[in-house]
């Protein structure tokens, strides 16, 4: 928002989420913020002064059309209730108090109550003002947007931070304009007081991102009577469904012939048409992120680019029904944690040979060596590219294909990568594009780990007879007693492993494990390999 | 989960408590406030028709134009019964679904429009003998809160539960503006509302509740009531006679303002509606002045 200040009862160090904006998102200004700073010498004497003159200051100096109030995790603490020493000063610049309980709920959260309450506020302000008989204005700038016969509607949700919002913002708004709807206000994102309070103008919403604008879109729906939408036009399919959803609500008829155009700069039936379209079938993909990315991820992956979706999940909880219902599409048990660590340990257990996450899954996937794409916030500055690369709309759906393809490509090429591994010329080179020349440290590492830290120590094995390494499997096959059995690779056998290429690998190991299990050998020797290819190729 | 409460060592002695005699009780979340609604919580002895009361007047505040949510505080979660022709699922359902991550939870898992427009929502029990029913009220109102419900109401019912004294039992008087008691002509009933009076006084010296009167239900007559009125100070707002219509209505699981509104039927209507008025426009709080349990008996007892 651009004429709204925020102050923020925070001590010292927490002005860092400046930097945020500044460095990551690379802004041309700093938020709108000020921080009461209060130091540790100033817990002594009375903070809440501090943040009274805190506040006149910034009225003042920045004469915002609005004012949030609100205090930082550290503050919540010291209980000098911000909103109400706000309201006391009876300031003619309208306050909004917020209540965002740091410790217990997450940034998406705070930003959808903001929302909510900014949008509540300011224009249930604005109906008292046209109540009061002196102002016949107001009905004039009213008729103004109302005046084009176009059916209009606001996009809520796109903020600061935001993944690819910028760019989303841009690839919607001329969809919308296509199909011959306007767009009467974009709010949060660089929005004015007065363009909140023109929001009620339209006839409908569209929610971009439920997570920060469905809190305030349900308000809107009760008291406006403005409907919003529920698809999120991310991928070709949705993109498609999202249309049919806006006309809808714009009551526009369906122009078949128009609609055939805007496909056209979709590239799905260039890359359907093309000799090799299948070769990337069935990929086992791992999707995280917040609700409405990962659920749309799921579906492109699934329906558009034919994967395998072996997992979804998610971070928002109060989105956790909505992933649920998708997981059941899939056939996957809905993972919802904010615990990275569960994330990981499940990434672990289902080998995906793609991960569609967040800047954390990254982390992951690099530690792993497993080609990954960022779909969904938080990530990282280099997610805030220069070039146009919308998530949603049909430009969009090309932006995914190329991202979510690309990794996944040259993860195929790591095997040549391996084969000349002991060539001279890669001595002491790290050739993995996946950062494979990281080793893992994490201490629950997978057998698969294992394979690739074995195979770089190569050539000095200390250990040369004794069985090297011992892995325990679980009865994945839904029997009542989880049957745990120790099974030894030989060295020959595991040395042969190690000659099949690692995107594979995994399933070669996997399937010989079973193979013995289920034939009850304990050693797996060259032969158990061969005999278990033989018998699954059967 | 429960919060508790320190008392200066110099109060123990003294026997003086917050929560006046007996234990102490579940302490609110102070940062969790209902708002601008006006708050009623309905008490009174179990099977005086609590619920009965609580509905209707639920439906004669909304025939006033007025934005009513009722909340049900008894583990038999019947108290929305008439409005929403169902029992619908308890808040404390409604967190089981979840394993109690109350984010996940949406405000149409608990709240259920009922006749008329009321808002209703059964806040549920712990199990019998163990819990706390305080603990179920102040996570009601907490949710409530979070989903902005709260916000855009301008009437708050707490239909209380009948025969346990205990926290649950006084948590819904640390919300309310007023505390309406349901009695009838007898002796038990009055005996029961003296001992209301004397809960609310104590949580009155805490807490913004006070005492709005009482509510005759179920009687032709009013004269012991009157008599035990007169002694403490109360005043009867509404007078209901013992009417098969308003048992009946019940039993087919609808307000009294959906049944045909004939002689008798239309009188109680018209009482409920005068009632709702009289509470919206507000009325000087009571300061009732509790009987010793013994003095009842000689004032009402055995004739």
């Amino acid at each position: 928002m651009q004429d709204v200040h925020y102050v923020l009862h925070a001590p010292q160090g927490d002005t860092y989420a400046d930097l945020l904006f500044t460095m990551i998102e690379r802004l041309p200004r700093r938020p709108p913020v000020t921080y009461t700073t209060f130091q540790a010498r100033d817990l002594g004497s009375d903070t809440a002064q501090l943040f009274i003159d805190a506040l006149n200051d910034a009225n003042e100096r920045f004469k915002p059309n609005a004012l949030l109030v609100g205090a930082s995790c550290t503050a919540e603490l010291i209980q000098d209730d911000p909103g109400g020493l706000a309201l006391g000063l009876n300031l003619k610049t309208p306050v909004i108090p917020l209540e965002l309980p740091a410790y217990q709920r997450k940034e998406n959260w705070g930003c959808a109550e903001t929302l909510y309450h900014l949008v509540r506020q300011i224009i249930q302000r604005a109906e008292q003002k046209k109540e009061d008989p002196l102002p016949p204005v107001n009905l004039s700038t009213s008729s103004t947007a109302s005046t084009s016969s176009r059916p209009s509607c606001n996009i809520l949700g796109p903020t600061a931070l935001g993944f690819r919002h910028r760019d989303d913002v841009k690839e919607i708004k001329q969809l919308l304009n296509d199909l011959g709807i306007e767009v009467n206000v974009v709010a949060p994102m660089n929005a004015t007081v007065k363009d909140i309070e023109r929001l009620p103008l339209a006839s409908f919403n569209v929610v971009l991102y439920p997570e920060t604008a469905r809190t305030a879109a349900l308000w809107m729906e009760k008291h406006l009577h403005q409907p919003f939408t529920k698809t999120i036009p991310i991928g070709y399919k949705n993109t498609m469904d999202f249309i049919d959803e806006v006309l809808e609500l714009a009551k526009l008829p369906k122009n078949e012939a128009l609609i055939q155009q805007l496909t056209q700069s979709s590239r799905a039936s260039w890359y359907a048409a093309s000799v090799d379209s299948t070769y990337l079938t069935n990929k086992r993909v791992f999707i995280f992120g917040d609700a409405s990315h990962a659920i749309a991820a799921a579906r492109v992956a699934s329906e558009e680019m034919g994967f395998l979706v072996v997992g979804l999940g998610t971070y928002s909880r109060e989105f956790a029904r909505e992933i649920r219902e998708a997981a059941k599409l899939y056939n996957v048990t809905p993972l919802i944690t904010d615990d990275y660590l569960e994330v990981e340990d499940q990434i672990q257990e289902l080998h995906p040979e793609l991960i569609l996450g967040t800047q954390m899954e990254r982390h992951i996937a690099k530690r792993h060596g497993i080609p990954c794409t960022v779909i969904s916030a938080p990530m990282h500055v280099q997610d805030f590219p220069a070039r146009y690369a919308p998530q949603m709309g049909f430009e969009g759906s090309n932006v995914l294909f190329d991202t979510w393809v690309h990794p996944l490509m040259m993860g195929l090429e790591e095997h040549l990568l391996g084969m000349f591994r002991n060539d001279f010329e890669f001595n002491d080179a790290s050739p993995s594009h996946l950062g494979g020349s990281a080793q893992p440290k994490h201490e629950n590492a997978s057998a698969l780990e294992q394979d690739q830290h074995t195979l770089d120590n190569q050539g000095s094995s200390p250990e040369t007879q004794a069985p090297s390494h011992a892995s325990i499997s679980e009865d994945n096959t839904g029997e009542d007693k989880v049957k745990e059995m120790i099974q030894i690779w030989t060295l020959e056998a595991e040395k042969e492993l190690k000659k099949i290429p690692f995107f594979v690998r995994g399933k070669a190991k996997r399937n010989t494990e079973r193979f013995a299990k289920e034939t009850g050998i304990q050693n797996i020797t060259i032969e158990t390999l061969y005999e278990a290819k033989a018998h699954f190729s059967r | 989960m429960l919060e508790t409460t320190s008392i200066p060592v110099s109060q123990i002695k003294r026997g003086s408590r917050p929560d006046g005699e007996g234990s102490v009780q579940v302490q609110l979340d102070p940062s969790v406030k209902i708002g601008n609604a006006k708050v009623f919580a309905i008490y009174g002895k179990g099977g005086i028709g609590k619920s009965t009361t609580s509905s209707n007047l639920s439906v004669a505040f909304s025939k006033l134009g007025k934005r009513v949510l009722q909340i049900g505080c008894d583990p038999k979660h019947d108290s929305t019964f008439t409005l929403t022709k169902r029992l619908v699922p308890t808040v404390i359902d409604a967190l089981e679904q979840v394993d109690f991550h109350s984010e996940e939870l949406r405000l149409e898992d608990f709240v259920f429009p009922g006749y008329n427009g009321v808002m209703c929502v059964e806040a549920g029990g712990p199990p019998a003998g163990t819990g706390c029913g305080g603990y179920v009220v102040g996570q009601t109102v907490k949710l409530l809160k979070e989903h902005h419900l709260l916000e855009d109401t301008d009437v708050v019912i707490f239909d209380v539960l009948g025969d346990v004294v205990c926290g649950g039992f006084a948590a819904p008087l640390q919300h309310a503006d007023r505390a309406l008691i349901v009695t009838a002509n007898d002796f038990d009933s009055i005996f029961a509302m003296n001992r209301i009076i004397q809960a609310i006084g104590a949580k009155s010296k805490n807490y913004n509740v006070r005492l709005g009167g009482v509510i005759a239900n179920r009687s032709e007559t009013t004269d012991q009531i009157d008599k035990f009125n007169h002694a403490v100070g109360l005043k009867t707002m509404a007078h209901f006679p013992p009417l098969d219509e308003i048992r009946k209505s019940r039993l087919t699981k609808s307000t009294l303002f959906e049944l045909e509104a004939t002689g008798s039927v239309k009188a109680v209507q018209d009482e409920y509606m005068r009632l709702a008025s009289q509470l919206w426009l507000g009325s000087d709080p009571l300061p009732a002045v509790p009987m010793k349990d013994r003095d009842i008996f000689d004032l009402l007892g055995f004739d």
